[in-house]
């Protein structure tokens, strides 16, 4: 029988839910044969206001939130330019390159990657819909302060949408702007920090602008997937202590790849950007079983962006790579 | 049917790198030697050959000696030896044995050695056949190499398994200037290699952007095409990607030349500076469009003399366009200009739109 593949390409939380949660998702898997329940999407959405701490008028749900994202960007590119850094989260990318009227990605350069606002407010002339995920994926880097919201939106002209998918992980949210502020909007997901991809409980949390043609977007996400987010929001603690594993984990893994010559870039996320000399790494890492992103389609070659994963997973990838390393010599 | 293919290593290629000579071009060669510096390519040559998994359906034609012969014993690929080379292995010995493989058919080169050796292949080559480059030389700037020996290997595998062909660049580069840490280069020609990137990368969001080169550059083509004013004069630079414009209006650009063009004709062909100032004379609507340079990315001031700093004052900044596909721009830290004129330099400095796809764009830095 073939061994697990070591998965750390998708930037999953590597340890499961906890055991009520599972139960809360059995539970809703009863009632197969009928739709989810309204009561229970409102709760929801009054769960994660409360989490977000915004009222929950605001709360857009959506099953998963690139799915989200591809929603939004379908009705706002209309007669709208499309302002994204690059490299972005790639999916999002391909859905604004097939609506926008014109997509121009501002450039984040290595090895900073910073996003100059200057460079972003100068295409802001005519209306645009800028998307920036904030961490930034695959660089895990904060692009966005308080200062450059305040400046993009002050721009009537402009909808800002920004991805916080790590928000758990970074610690920073623009979420309690959107109230006073129309044309901004948030999108954020359970599936990492919940522990919860399987479930895809996506959503935003959208000012005005954006509510507005969200009231006839109503989805009926699966029963599951609302009794096991409902039961995780209940007591999000779990989710705060993976969280720290993680980040510790990273920090560990961060160490053990300096000492092999890798160049490793800052990461407020749950995945390391790497830059390795070795060529064709993420082929010769699937051949020995461990699954890593190849992000040299957006930067350059030789850029591989790896997910933390468990101890013991993070500790069969620092040995997998040292064998592609001496392989190579 | 074994795919026949030529193999010639520059066995002085990087000697100089492990002495500190930045080169070994000319004279630099005998003073390498009398340093003891040790040859690198053979080694190369070696981690190639072991690395290529298609061994049972190549032939190999080598040249003689250490220029091939003596590296390919060891590895079970039937091979014969052609030609003969000098004492002391020179440029000539490169060009003359090239000449004779493509006489004698063959379907691939791979060539182990630099920037040097790779403008020597292009003088013989050209473009009549695919190319492999070993990069082991000290000077490796042109992207017409592959990453590294083993990468090459899979090109070579490539090719027999018949991928697609693209171009990339073979650069010029000044070893004075490389000497004293300036990095003087200027585009020299094209050479057709198979295309690896397919196969390189896997996963879902390489395989999502997977697409030819030349099917991206007649997509920054059309797109430009559909912008254009039939009332501006537009210069054409240097490469490909400007030339895919020209092709999409159907007029014959010259490839390394500024071609001017106005109301979707040829107006005038390989410009010099005085022609150029002398048509912006005439046409008061003027735009010049441009291509990086692969790797450096320099936009003017290499491979584009004639777009001099007058001619880019008289046109201004805001009738600048710069195309170049996606796989280019992301293998380039920013945009660079050299004009030789600080003050132009610095006004070209900040943020250029590059038009990399149908109506997409990417706002890349540009430095000087």
């Amino acid at each position: 029988m073939l061994k697990r593949a070591i998965k750390l390409n998708m930037n999953e939380m590597p340890y499961l839910p906890p055991k009520a949660i599972i139960e809360a998702a059995q539970k809703g898997l009863l009632n197969l044969n009928r739709y989810s329940n309204s009561e229970d999407i409102e709760q929801l959405r009054v769960f994660l206001a409360d989490y977000a701490e915004v009222s929950s008028e605001h709360v857009i749900l959506g099953p998963g939130s690139d799915l989200l994202l591809r929603e939004t960007i379908q009705t706002f590119a209309k007669g709208r330019k499309i302002v994204m850094v690059s490299p972005s989260f790639f999916p999002t990318v391909q859905t604004a390159k097939q609506f926008a009227t014109k997509l121009i990605s501002i450039r984040l350069s290595p090895p900073e990657f910073n996003l100059n606002l200057d460079f972003l407010m100068n295409e802001l002339n005519e209306p645009c819909l800028v998307i920036i995920d904030n961490p930034n994926n695959p660089t895990g880097k904060i692009l966005l302060d308080r200062h450059a919201v305040e400046e993009i939106i002050k721009n009537k002209n402009v909808l800002l949408l920004i991805d916080e998918a790590y928000y758990e992980y970074s610690g920073i949210t623009f979420a309690d702007m959107v109230e006073d502020r129309p044309n901004l909007a948030i999108t954020r997901t359970m599936d990492k920090a919940f522990s919860l991809a399987g479930a895809r409980v996506g959503y935003a949390i959208a000012g005005k602008v954006f509510l507005e043609t969200f009231s006839s977007f109503y989805a009926f996400l699966p029963s599951f997937s609302l009794h096991a987010a409902i039961e995780a929001l209940k007591n999000p603690e779990y989710m705060r202590r993976n969280i720290h594993r993680v980040i510790e984990e990273k920090k560990r893994e961060m160490r053990a790849l300096e000492k092999l010559d890798v160049q490793i870039f800052p990461s407020s996320t749950n995945f390391l950007l790497v830059k390795t000399m070795v060529p064709d790494a993420v082929r010769m890492l699937k051949d020995i079983g461990i699954l890593v992103s190849d992000v040299s389609n957006q930067l350059s070659a030789g850029f591989l962006r790896i997910s933390i994963g468990t101890r013991e997973d993070n500790d069969t990838f620092i040995a997998g790579y040292k064998r592609i390393l001496k392989d190579c010599d | 049917m074994k795919h026949t293919i030529g193999l010639i290593v520059n066995l002085v290629a990087g000697m100089g790198g492990s002495v500190g000579l930045k080169g070994t071009d000319g004279a630099m060669y005998e003073k390498a030697l009398a340093l003891r510096a040790q040859p690198v390519t053979p080694k190369m040559t070696k981690t190639l050959l072991s690395h290529i998994q298609k061994k049972e359906e190549i032939s190999l034609v080598v040249a003689p000696g250490k220029m091939g012969e003596e590296y390919v014993k060891e590895f079970d690929i039937p091979y014969t030896v052609l030609g003969e080379v000098s004492e002391e292995v020179s440029a000539d010995d490169t060009k003359r044995i090239g000449s004779e493989m493509l006489r004698n058919k063959i379907e691939l080169l791979i060539f182990v050695g630099g920037d040097g050796t790779a403008r020597d292949v292009y003088d013989t080559v050209d473009s009549e056949i695919p190319v492999v480059g070993v990069p082991a030389g000290v000077k490796v700037f042109s992207s017409v190499f592959a990453v590294s020996a083993r990468a090459a290997a899979e090109m070579v595998d490539a090719f027999v398994e018949g991928t697609d062909l693209t171009e990339r660049e073979v650069l010029d580069i000044d070893e004075d200037a490389f000497r004293e840490d300036r990095l003087a280069s200027k585009l020299y020609g094209y050479l057709i290699v198979p295309n690896v990137r397919i196969i390189l990368q896997s996963g879902k969001e390489a395989s999502s952007t997977s697409r030819s080169s030349v099917d991206s550059k007649k997509e920054i083509a059309a797109y430009i095409v559909e912008q254009m004013d039939r009332k501006t004069l537009y210069l054409l630079g240097p490469g490909t990607t400007v030339k895919a414009i020209a092709d999409e209006m159907g007029l014959r650009k010259t490839l390394l030349g500024i071609d001017g063009v106005f109301a979707g004709k040829l107006v005038s062909a390989d410009l010099n500076e005085e022609g150029i100032l002398k048509l912006l004379k005439i046409y008061k609507k003027r735009k010049i469009i441009v291509t990086p340079i692969g790797g450096n990315g320099f936009i003017f001031g290499r491979g584009s003399k004639p777009l001099s700093p007058e001619v880019i004052k008289r046109v201004g900044k805001e009738n600048i366009i710069v195309v170049g596909t996606k796989d280019k721009i992301k293998s380039m830290d920013c945009l660079r200009v050299d004009t030789g004129e600080l003050k132009v330099d610095l006004s070209l400095c900040g943020y250029l739109e590059v038009t990399v796809d149908y109506k997409e764009g990417i706002m890349v830095e540009v430095r000087c």
